[in-house]
């Protein structure tokens, strides 16, 4: 179907309005990292670099220990984003297709982790990580990580294991294939997109978290990229080079993450559409 | 006197002495300096300290202000907090509170009797009989412009807020603000309305029972001149924190600010001559006759039982007030950190440091607002638990908003603040 031209004007539209929306903070944060320090903090700001610096980034990776930061946050993310796809994907198989008592209840009781504030059950998790020897431990963050964005995650794989048409598993019952392969061979290829959104999900929200981060970990050295680049920008005097070097840097992983996981998921999605 | 010098002495020399027959006293430091050179100028002092007492053995871990409130607790009633504990006035309240900090008069009595504490720094960490922390450091809000502005526009440097709104109104030209003064309900503003109220005779926001005295007519006025020259400042001034109002000045587009320092960012950000950088005293009310401020002593707490830890830690922090170290430890952010004793204000250790050398000028005008300066609260001989509160919830600032943002009255505003805080109080 042909589009008309106020069609094609409003859809145009929309587009830029919605690149703006996104990309605007986006742009004005990587732009700003190669500004001499005189461009960022002028009152009236330049759209587009007036200067060029690699000062802010030289700063960053040689006076700072952002680099320790981000090999930290980028092994703490992968991990929990690993356990929890690989936990959430039997679990929601199980709430969507065994049968066992209170199944319903259970399902929606999962939930219930996000009932409570985060900040009310963070001193009797540090009691408790302080009890069994996890308090400064990277394992700890896992942990929490992993706690918090599993039963959302688990809502989310059902709800993908729900689009599959149900022949397909009945296909593979009748030749004999047990559970573990059906959701392994069968299941899993068929919901990539949605493993591929539970993976991004999981890795943002361990990539960002801040409040377990700051509160578990007290030595510089085990710091994650949100807490370690809050102390280095300090309170009362801000290096506004740096702090927009260390936002674009610390973008750069979950680019790079949204580029390769997405890629190679929707490749698997078209794969197991051929077959 | 000189029996408790010795005393401290007396330990060091049993500390060092013992060496080969114990194992080193290990302390863990808490402090809130995070930026890397703070970290890296603290190391460099440590080091050099547990190279020199091998008796002791000191080692930092920097936390954040941002979450120290509620780390700290959790770590001391999990058993994994810190030996030393950096404080300000209101937290060290918390900590007491939880029974976690213990006194230390007799270093108090000591450093007092060998470096002489700037009285306004150790005031407010003294109640309840007895001295609960040794100041480190101190900051003061002072007021920045640049000469040439001034000089342009043909004025002087306002001492009386009458003299300030006129100034600021010079300067408000060419899309530039004659002032730049936050709304945000945040701490920053607390800290610039404070240094107003202290400037008009609204010191204290309590009384003697306890009973809070935030609604009278001297904060009324203070908010109402805070109002007036809150009008000239840029309009998104009501979210600014430091870090806004340190960029408005750098970048020459707020002719007059309050902040603690900018010599940091104007060097590094602003391209301009350190000469022509002014610094004076925050103006006052027209009926006062001298300037004060409000400033931040910052201490260093000993938040461990074990008597031996408590030994060795007085000896670094003893340590640490010797002019030949101490110097070096202010400079670890040169021309914010302000000495807190007198021989410390002296310290060629402080003065050679290439910073404040450069900034010679301005950091000796900080040093001389600072001896004047007060904290909310703190300014009785008397601290109530719900300063505490009072300051985290920001109730000052909150009180302001009224004013500038829903367009309340000062006399209306001074009467929520005054509610709001008793309602705190009361709890």
């Amino acid at each position: 179907m042909k589009r008309t031209l106020p069609q094609s004007v409003a859809l145009y539209s929309g587009l830029l309005l919605v690149f703006l929306i996104i990309g605007m903070p986006f742009w004005w944060v990587v732009s700003g990292s190669v500004k001499l320090p005189r461009e960022i903090i002028a009152r009236v700001p330049t759209m587009f670099p007036q200067s060029f610096t690699t000062q802010h980034f030289e700063k960053l990776f040689q006076s700072t220990d952002f680099p320790a930061y981000l090999v930290n946050s980028i092994g703490v993310a992968l991990f929990s984003t690993i356990v929890t796809v690989a936990l959430a994907l039997p679990a929601a198989y199980a709430f969507f297709r065994m049968r066992f008592p209170g199944r319903n209840a259970l399902y929606r009781l999962i939930l219930l982790a996000y009932a409570f504030p985060t900040i009310v059950v963070l001193i009797p998790i540090y009691g408790l990580f302080a009890k069994v020897g996890l308090i400064d431990t990277r394992t700890s963050l896992v942990i929490v990580n992993i706690a918090f964005a599993l039963p959302f995650s688990i809502w989310m794989m059902r709800s993908f294991l729900s689009t599959v048409p149900k022949e397909i598993e009945e296909a593979a019952i009748i030749d004999g294939a047990p559970a573990r392969v059906i959701l392994l061979r069968i299941m899993a290829p068929l919901i990539a997109p949605g493993i591929a959104s539970v993976a991004i999900f999981t890795f943002i929200a361990s990539w960002t978290e801040y409040l377990f981060a700051s509160v578990l970990i007290v030595s510089d050295a085990r710091r994650t990229v949100p807490v370690g680049f809050a102390g280095i920008i300090g309170q009362y005097q801000i290096d506004w080079g740096l702090l927009l070097a260390g936002a674009t840097a610390a973008t750069i992983p979950v680019v790079i993450l949204f580029a390769f996981v997405g890629r190679w998921f929707v490749s698997g999605l078209t794969e197991g559409a051929v077959k | 006197m000189k029996a408790r010098l010795l005393t401290i002495a007396g330990l060091a020399s049993i500390l060092m002495g013992s060496s080969a027959f114990a194992e080193p006293v290990s302390l863990t430091l808490w402090h809130m300096e995070q930026p890397p050179h703070r970290v890296q100028r603290m190391q460099e002092l440590l080091d050099e300290f547990n190279k020199t007492h091998p008796d002791v053995q000191v080692k930092q871990e920097p936390q954040s202000w941002g979450e120290i409130y509620a780390k700290a607790p959790a770590a001391f009633a999990a058993g994994t907090g810190p030996d030393m504990l950096f404080a300000i006035p209101d937290f060290t309240t918390v900590i007491k509170g939880i029974d976690a900090v213990v006194p230390v008069d007799d270093l108090a009595k000591d450093m007092e009797a060998k470096h002489g504490f700037v009285p306004s720094t150790i005031a407010p960490y003294q109640y309840d009989g007895q001295t609960w922390a040794i100041p480190v450091y101190n900051m003061a809000l002072s007021m920045w412009f640049r000469n040439s502005a001034l000089k342009e526009a043909g004025v002087e440097v306002p001492k009386t807020w009458t003299e300030w709104k006129a100034v600021a109104e010079k300067l408000s030209t060419d899309g530039k603000y004659g002032v730049g003064l936050p709304a945000n309900k945040q701490l920053y503003t607390d800290q610039t309305v404070y240094a107003l109220m202290v400037n008009g005779g609204a010191a204290d926001i309590y009384k003697e029972d306890g009973s809070i005295s935030f609604d009278t007519p001297q904060t009324v006025a203070s908010l109402q001149a805070y109002g007036d020259l809150q009008k000239l400042s840029p309009p998104d001034s009501t979210s600014w924190t430091w870090g806004e109002a340190e960029a408005c000045f750098a970048s020459a587009s707020c002719g007059t600010i309050l902040q603690f320092s900018v010599i940091n960012t104007y060097e590094t950000q602003a391209e301009a001559d350190a000469a022509d950088l002014g610094v004076a005293p925050v103006p006052h009310a027209d009926d006062q006759s001298e300037s004060g401020t409000i400033s931040y002593s910052n201490a260093i707490m000993l938040t461990t039982k074990d008597e031996a830890k408590q030994a060795a830690a007085k000896v670094f922090i003893a340590w640490l007030l010797e002019p030949a170290n101490y110097g070096r430890f202010l400079t670890m952010e040169p021309g914010l950190f302000l000495p807190v004793t007198n021989d410390g204000a002296k310290a060629e250790s402080f003065w050679n440091d290439p910073i404040v050398t450069k900034y010679k000028s301005q950091v000796e005008t900080m040093i001389a607002n600072s001896q004047n300066g007060k904290l909310f609260g703190f300014t009785t001989g008397k601290v109530f638990p719900s300063i505490g509160a009072i300051s985290g919830q920001n109730v000052i600032a909150e009180s302001l908003q009224k004013m500038v943002v829903d367009g309340q009255s000062a006399a209306e505003a001074a009467k929520f603040g005054q509610a709001r805080m008793s309602e705190i109080a009361g709890k």
